[in-house]
This record gives C-alpha cells, structure tokens and sequence, in this order.
C-alpha cells in the first residue's frame, strides 16, 4: 500500500523501522469482532481453520453441510471454520508533566518523545496487520480522544495528534476519564504508555482489565532514575507537585536505586495479579525492545 | 640550556591562581534545578558544609595551567644556551668555496660567507666583492661572528693570502680560531690614479678678491706643466676657470675655489654637501670649521683648516691669498700643496699577509643573547585557553537544554 511520506518518519527512527518488519501485534484474548484480519475471534463462520462440526440446523446454507459425513452418518453435520478478525487497539499515552523529564546525558529525547515514538511504531504495526486503532492522551486534567478507525487516514489522523501532545500537567480525576469508557470497548487491546508514577495510571490499567480489556502496560524510565548518577549536592524538583530537595548524590545514590527499584517490582506485581503484561522501557535502550518483549515470545508461541 | 626569568616579579601574578580556586568552591551545582519526577523515593540530605570540594577538576586544573602560564609570561622567561652546536666554517667572499671544501673536512659543518648577515655558502649569492667602501672590515666581521656563536662552537675561517680591508691591530677573539689561508685567485690590485691627476678648479671670486687670482691661475700653469699626460691636458683653460661670484656652480667638476667673504649661499652648500670639495675665503664663516683639524700648516702657523660637509669637504684659508699674508704663496712648491689640499685624503692601509693576521684569543667573553620564550608561551597560553572554553561551554551547554 503506497503510502505518503508523512510525520511518522518523524516519530520512527529508520534503523528502528527496518527492524519492525518482525513484529506483530498479538492479542492473548479472542478479540475480533467483525471483517476478516489476523487474530483469532470469537465467532465461529467460514473459514479456513476448521474449528468444530455442529448439529445441521434450519437456515444454515447447504454449501456449509458436510456431505461427506453425511454419506458416513446419515445426519447432517455443518463445517464451521475459526473467523480471523481485526483487532482494536488503543494507545493510551500519559501527558502529564513528569513525561517531559529526560535525561541530560541526551537533550530532545523526553519520556514523552519515546512515548509518541513508541505509539507510532504500534501505529505502523497496526496499519500493516489491518487492525483497528485509537489514540487517547491523558494529562493536565483532561483526556483527550482520537476515535478508532483503520487505515493509512487514520494513522495519519493519530501521527498530527501525537504532533501535537505537550507534556503539562498532572493526571486527572475518575470522573473526567468516564468518556474513555464509551470509546474502549471490551475486548480490546490497550497499551499503556506512561511513568505510572500516578497512582491512577495503575488503578486505570486495573480497571480496564477487570472490565475484559486486555491491557499492556510500557513504564517509561530515564536513565537517570536508573542510574543516579549525580555527584555532589543538587536540587531536585518534582515537576508535577513542583516540590524541591535538595540533596547530596554521592551520599543518597544507593538508598534511592533500591527503594525505586522495590517500588517498581512492587508495581510489576501488582499489574501482573490483574494480568496486565508489563514491561519497562529505559530511554536509552532500542525502540523496538519493549515491543519485542511484549510481542515477540507470544510470536514463537 | 637554562631557564631564567628577566622580570621575576612578574610571578605575582600566580597569586590569581585563588580566583579559579575560589570559583570551584562555590557550589554553584545547587543553584541549577534537577527536573526529576522519581521525587517521593528520593531522600533528602544536603551536601555537608564543613567538607569543602572543588567541582569540577579537569577545568579548574586547566584552568590554573593558563593562570600559571599567564604569570610566566609576565615574568619573560628565556633561554640560556643553544642546542645547535654544530661546528661553522666561514669563507672569505674572494675565496673559491670549492677550493676550500678541498683543504677542509667540513661536512658537518655549516658553511658560511664572512660578509655581512653571514649568509650560507650554498643558498645565498656570493657576496660582491666591490663594495669595499661600504661593507665593515674584515675584523669586525669576525669579531661580530665571535660574539654571535655560543662559547664552544667551533670556527674555522678561510682566508685568501692576501686580505684586504684589515685593522691596524691583530683581532683578538674569545675561542681558538682554525685559521686556513687558502691561495686566493684575485686580488684587486687598486691603483688610485685619481689622486695623482691635476685637479680641475673652478674659481668664484668676488670683485675685491681679483688679486688673488693671478697666484691660481699660475698655479694651473704649473699642475699643465707637471701632470703632462692628465687627460685635461688637451683644453689647458679648462684646469682653472675663474668666473664671478654670481655664476653658477658647474656639477660635473668637483673642485671650487670660493673667493667670497660671509656666509656660504645656500646653492653652495649643497654643492658640497653633493659631493665637492670647496676651498674658501679666509673671510667666509662656515660654523663648522670652528675648531677644524689644520690640514696645511707653515712656519709661521697654520695655513687652512679643514673638515667634511656631507659628502664632501671644505677647507678654509686661515690668511688671505696674498703674497703679504701668506709668504708661501710664492714659493715653488705652492701648485703642489694646492693640489694636495683638493686630492681625496689617502685610505688608511688595510691590506695584509693573512698568516700574519691570524687572530688571538684573550678576549673577554661575551654576554650570551638569550632565547626569549615569550612565542612559544603565547602559543600554549591559546591552546589552554580554547580547552578551557570547550570544557566550560560544552558540557554545561549540553545540560542547560
């Protein structure tokens, strides 16, 4: 499908496009729901993976009658074959203002530019395999929607919404995240992109999965929350309470390396109980790596 | 080689070595904000005061590297001694190179002209050998040449058996001189005809001064009849042209006898000046012959006086041209002192046997000139200061964006 250069290019970084071609979007859940695509559904139908016979009832066609069991067990029996349909996916990026935080090893390259590099790539991988897709960011109190649909429109539609995706302000209340209800249906694929340093990002996965959503979850990290390598005293501010620290890197390094990464695992396994698939993505490791982690070993499968 | 500072209090400077010490110390790294959003698991715990630390060493070293070399520039350092000490060969320009590289081993040495700027054998021109009046004698050269060369480099001089323009003592040297006399080719063999030939005299005389022009003109007479073979011989009017003050000066004739009293006109003066030789009135006040050297002298006292304008010269009369003031003027002999008074002074005899120049040693050593290391200071003071503006601007101008 011949397709205009457009923003995405962008978004994905060439070495990292080439190295897409590999991957696939996999849903664990049955989720098609109508048309013909890739992933396993539900409904059972024409096909062609035999699925099942079943006992011949009024108004099924004659051409789906196996008459060759017929001629064996003098009943009628109906071929029915697997459906493979289209996937939604839902790309829920975080927007508040802790994504604008990077590392100062590499200026440019914020959480929320891997984030919307990350989402392009899904985008593309989506595009290629036919499925559904959406966008919706989420920050400074509000949620912002860009509907489902399919197709090289759409994915540009979603490409000049990610254009446009400023990092401020802090993750909003229940009642504002209500309409997302309306848009992500059950069934669906949601991928969560974001710090998930807001106790809503974890508590909006949970819910999305207890209500049969299947929800992945990519924690974005900096370098430097991994490594801290800071010496000598610095003030630190959270950009989302605009708290300030001061603090001493040397003396504070090893205290705040293992408390974060508790709090991580601590988060890992929290999203794991509700069957969420989470992993974590550093800045400064591939692009395609999260993707691969979650896509790649259901692929071999 | 030793190093030697000419100004060392120029080292005062070093005390702004404080100033990067002291920039390094301030904790400026808590003046910048860290956005950082992991904040709820980080601990708080401010730098201890009481432990100073420098931030930052790599720049504060380079920095005080270019503080350092800053001071020492200011203090002007040299350098004692030189590393060449490659043994010279210097040849006397009317000496064939050729001929000496046969009597000398010289392959290691470098090859020089005794002439001024001593410039190598084998690039430079051979220096002219004409220019005798102009170029410094021939020990002033090596004299130039000994104080040049560091103590113990060692120095051999050709020489031609002859040499021309010497002093009139043996030159004395700080360091044993080989001395090769090569023999030479061509020796100018300079006859100074000129001073031998009859003058030609253009008189300027003012009116009341026309008794003594007979005595000149006679005297004419008389250089026709002893110098014969002069090529002036052929127009005997024109050995002494007598003429009125008011007409002007011929150029082409170099001798002037200048029979006005008073003060020279300017015309004249510079006649001189361009290169003639003026014999003037006793009345004419020159200020330069105030207290002249006597140059003709009889029993009675001095007769004229004599000194340089120029390019060229003047005597004065003490006495008036006439027989009743100068008795000498009568006498036989009066054409030819006249003529003596005109000749060119004879050049001071510079020629000698070169075995019996050979130079001595004894001299005082001379002060050696120093190497200033001011350029190549200069030098390291950029390069220290484009690596310190790299390292301040780079990585801070990374981390600011």
């Amino acid at each position: 499908m011949p397709s205009p250069p457009t923003a995405s290019t962008d978004f994905i970084p060439p070495h990292v496009r080439a190295r897409l071609k590999d991957l696939q979007l996999i849903a664990r859940q049955a989720a098609g729901v109508q048309g013909f695509g890739l992933h396993r559904s539900a409904s059972r139908g024409a096909g062609l993976e035999f699925s099942q016979y079943r006992a011949y009832e009024p108004g099924d066609e004659l051409r789906q009658v196996d008459w060759k069991l017929y001629a064996r067990s003098d009943r009628f029996f109906v071929r029915e074959a697997e459906r493979d349909s289209p996937l939604d996916v839902w790309l829920l990026i975080d927007t508040t203002a802790s994504m604008s935080q990077g590392d100062a090893a590499r200026p440019g390259w914020s959480r929320l530019d891997a984030a919307k590099a990350l989402a392009a790539c899904l985008i593309e991988l989506a595009l290629r395999q036919g499925d559904r897709f959406g966008l919706a960011a989420i920050g400074n109190g509000k949620l912002r929607i860009t509907g489902i649909g399919a197709g090289p429109r759409q994915r540009d539609r979603c490409l000049l919404e990610l254009q446009g995706l400023v990092a401020t302000g802090a993750w909003p209340d229940e009642t504002r995240l209500r309409p997302l209800w309306e848009y992500v249906g059950a069934r669906t694929l949601v991928v969560s992109l974001s710090d998930a340093f807001d106790e809503g990002v974890p508590r909006l996965a949970e819910r999305l999965a207890a209500a049969r959503r299947e929800v992945l979850s990519v924690q974005l990290l900096t370098v430097e929350e991994r490594d801290f390598p800071f010496h000598g005293g610095h003030r630190f501010r959270d950009p989302e309470t605009g708290d300030e620290l001061l603090s001493d890197g040397d003396s504070v390094r090893e205290g705040f390396v293992a408390r974060f990464a508790a709090a991580r695992a601590a988060l890992a396994s929290r999203l794991a109980a509700s069957g969420i698939r989470h992993v974590e993505y550093v800045l400064d490791e591939p692009l395609d790596l999260p993707l691969r982690r979650l896509f790649k070993a259901k692929a071999g499968a | 080689m030793t190093l030697s500072l000419l100004l060392p209090i120029g080292l005062a400077a070093l005390a702004a070595l404080l100033l990067p010490l002291l920039v390094h110390l301030a904790r400026r790294s808590e003046e910048r904000v860290i956005v950082f959003a992991a904040l709820r698991w980080l601990q708080a715990a401010p730098q201890p005061r009481r432990k100073r630390r420098f931030e930052e060493h790599l720049l504060l070293l380079v920095r005080l590297l270019l503080l350092a070399a800053l001071a020492l520039l200011l203090a002007e350092p040299v350098l004692f001694g030189k590393p060449d000490r490659s043994p010279w060969v210097v040849v006397a320009p009317v000496v064939d190179p050729a001929a000496a590289r046969r009597v000398i081993d010289g392959r290691l040495a470098q090859w020089h002209w005794l002439a001024q700027g001593f410039p190598a054998v084998d690039a430079a021109e051979r220096p002219s050998v004409a220019a005798a009046s102009t170029k410094p004698s021939f020990a002033s050269l090596l004299r130039e040449l000994d104080a040049m060369l560091p103590v113990d480099t060692p120095l051999t001089v050709v020489v031609p058996d002859v040499i021309d323009g010497a002093d009139a003592e043996r030159p004395m040297l700080t360091r044993r001189v080989d001395w090769r006399v090569v023999p030479s080719t061509s020796v100018s063999a300079r006859v100074d005809a000129a001073n031998h030939a009859a003058p030609a005299v253009m008189v300027r005389y003012a009116p009341d001064r026309a008794a003594s022009l007979r005595y000149l003109r006679a005297a004419g007479v008389a250089w026709q009849a002893t110098f014969p073979s002069s090529p002036a011989a052929a127009s005997p009017a024109s050995r002494v042209s007598v003429a009125p003050a008011s007409q002007a000066l011929d150029a082409r004739t170099r001798n002037l006898v200048w029979l006005v009293p008073g003060p020279l006109p300017a015309a004249v003066r510079d006649w001189i000046v361009a290169g003639g030789t003026a014999l003037l009135d006793a009345q004419a006040a020159v200020p330069e012959l105030a207290n002249a050297a006597v140059v003709w002298r009889d029993d009675g006292g001095p007769l004229a006086r004599g000194a340089r304008l120029g390019r060229g010269r003047i005597v004065r009369l003490e006495r008036d041209l006439l027989p009743a003031a100068m008795p000498g003027l009568l006498e036989a002999d009066f054409p030819a002192q006249l003529q003596r008074l005109f000749a060119d002074p004879m050049p001071a005899p510079g020629r000698v046997n070169a075995m019996a120049y050979a130079p001595r040693v004894g001299a005082a050593p001379y002060a050696e000139t120093p190497r200033p290391l001011a350029p190549w200071l200069a030098a390291l003071i950029a390069a220290l200061f484009i690596i310190e503006r790299w390292l301040a601007d780079g990585p801070r101008r990374r981390s600011a964006s």
